[in-house]
């Protein structure tokens, strides 16, 4: 089911050393991906906690599976893990608490560098805000396909692969996620205007 | 609700949306440009679905705040929860981010070069603070910029450039000042994101993450946002290795390692490193 062309071909230098034992390979994939994989939990499951610890608990069990992983391209498997667990999330009936304010913002660090407007700064993260919980408000299997496309950038055959459904659901649960965003965003015409009413 | 989208003879819901994803067929994609370019409801749908989509790509990539990592022998003999001395390494790198936070250094380019001693003496992670610290930002005198050139990366003594596949412009550039340091030393470090979309100096909005790492495990360093002159995002620091949370033995050889996860919503990413040998105790 998954895409048999690899498309992080440098990956398998690293899988194969890594299904020898060797630690120091597993621990350049985990460089490698924690950043995409955290974010497609994060976005799954709204929490940061909740994310961080879907991220390490896919990474442990792909370190234990992955003298079992032949020919699927790494990055799908990994994926597939995460996803699997993100559903477990949801089974188990977690509650998973309102995402804090952006308190990431609080590593921009003002060494004499001009900050952002602070005005841009809140209307950037209220359509962040807003987004979010747009996308919260998905049904998970819609969900998943709209954060595996738009924010890990994966392709239709690789999202398949993933999770293991046809392509064409892939392209319908997509589209439905984009069109059920789309009508609740537009709900707040003061954050995101349509572009034609902007050019009027 | 896909095939009910479906108005006139005009496209799907699924079409226009997988047209926006360059994932329909030539004959596909080519039928859909036929229609759109006679029909400006289609048009503006197309417009509403690409507006989506944006807002969706423009969620920032943030960094987690914990090292993942795998257990060093046998799988519950570890946890993955932030504790022992990764604990103490995020700890260490959240309070420095709430000690610099709290600067309030002035603003302008009389503050900025002469920020250095403000700095070092207004973070709170010495030991005096009870915690060891493990980051100290670079301070970014208008004279460093010079080193930041990427057009210098030749007399960097250790450096490790990576372009992107897709774009050559595009080059994550990871330095240090040596690839040796005593265990209680200080080590620099500048990762330039040559080429990036973004000018942001927030790391987490750049997908910017740096670690140290060796044997499995890995200490998170706090990319610090110090320059962006000549549109080059660039972040860094001066690193206190003496107050890395290292395991025994310090001593020993690690892997610098910057990855970019570019920021443009493709989810592709560069990755970088470059050896770091530390000596002593």
């Amino acid at each position: 089911m998954f895409p048999s062309k690899d498309k992080n071909p440098d990956d398998r230098d690293l899988v194969s050393r890594a299904r020898r034992g060797d630690r120091e390979a597993f621990t350049q994939l985990i460089v490698q991906y924690q950043v995409p994989l955290y974010n497609m939990a994060l976005r799954m499951v709204g929490g940061r906690e909740d994310a961080a610890d879907i991220s390490q608990e896919a990474f442990l069990r792909a370190w234990e599976k992955i003298r079992t992983l032949r020919d699927a391209p790494f990055k799908s498997w990994l994926f597939q893990i995460a996803v699997n667990l993100c559903y477990d999330h949801f089974r188990r009936g977690r509650r998973y608490g309102v995402m804090p304010e952006d308190d990431q913002a609080s590593n921009v660090i003002g060494l004499g560098i001009a900050t952002p407007d602070p005005q841009e700064h809140a209307e950037a993260s209220e359509r962040h805000r807003l987004v979010h919980e747009s996308i919260e408000a998905l049904e998970h299997d819609m969900r998943v396909a709209i954060v595996l496309r738009d924010v890990n950038g994966m392709a239709y055959d690789e999202i398949a692969g993933v999770l293991r459904v046809p392509l064409g659901t892939v392209k319908s649960r997509i589209a439905r996620a984009r069109a059920q965003v789309q009508e609740r965003l537009q709900r707040h015409p003061e954050v995101f205007p349509r572009e034609d009413a902007r050019a009027e | 609700m896909p095939s009910e989208s479906r108005q006139h003879d005009g496209p799907s819901l699924e079409e226009l949306s997988a047209f926006i994803d360059h994932e329909l067929s030539a004959e596909g994609r080519a039928s859909v440009e036929d229609h759109i370019a006679g029909c400006a409801e289609c048009r503006s749908r197309l417009d509403g679905l690409r507006q989506t989509t944006q807002a969706i790509r423009g969620l920032p990539m943030e960094t987690p705040r914990r090292a993942f990592t795998i257990p060093p022998e046998g799988r519950r003999s570890w946890s993955w929860a932030p504790v022992g001395w990764l604990g103490g390494a995020a700890a260490a790198l959240l309070l420095i981010a709430v000690g610099i936070q709290n600067l309030h250094l002035p603003a302008g380019p009389a503050a900025t070069s002469g920020s250095t001693s403000t700095v070092s003496g207004g973070l709170a992670y010495g030991p005096a603070q009870g915690e060891k610290g493990a980051v100290a930002p670079l301070a970014a005198p208008a004279a460093s910029t010079q080193e930041f050139d990427s057009q210098s990366r030749g007399s960097a003594t250790n450096a490790a450039t990576v372009v992107d596949p897709t774009n050559s412009s595009r080059r994550l550039v990871l330095d240090t000042d040596s690839p040796s340091y005593p265990a209680t030393g200080r080590m620099q470090v500048t990762a330039q994101l040559i080429g990036s979309p973004s000018t942001s100096l927030n790391s987490a909005n750049q997908g910017l993450t740096l670690m140290l790492v060796r044997n499995g495990l890995g200490v998170a360093l706090n990319p610090v946002g110090v320059e962006s002159w000549n549109g080059t995002p660039i972040f860094g620091g001066w690193y206190d290795l003496a107050g890395f949370p290292l395991s025994a033995p310090r001593a020993g050889d690690y892997r610098l390692v910057a990855t970019w996860v570019i920021p443009d919503g493709s989810g592709r990413v560069l990755q970088a490193s470059v050896p770091i040998r530390l000596t002593g105790s």
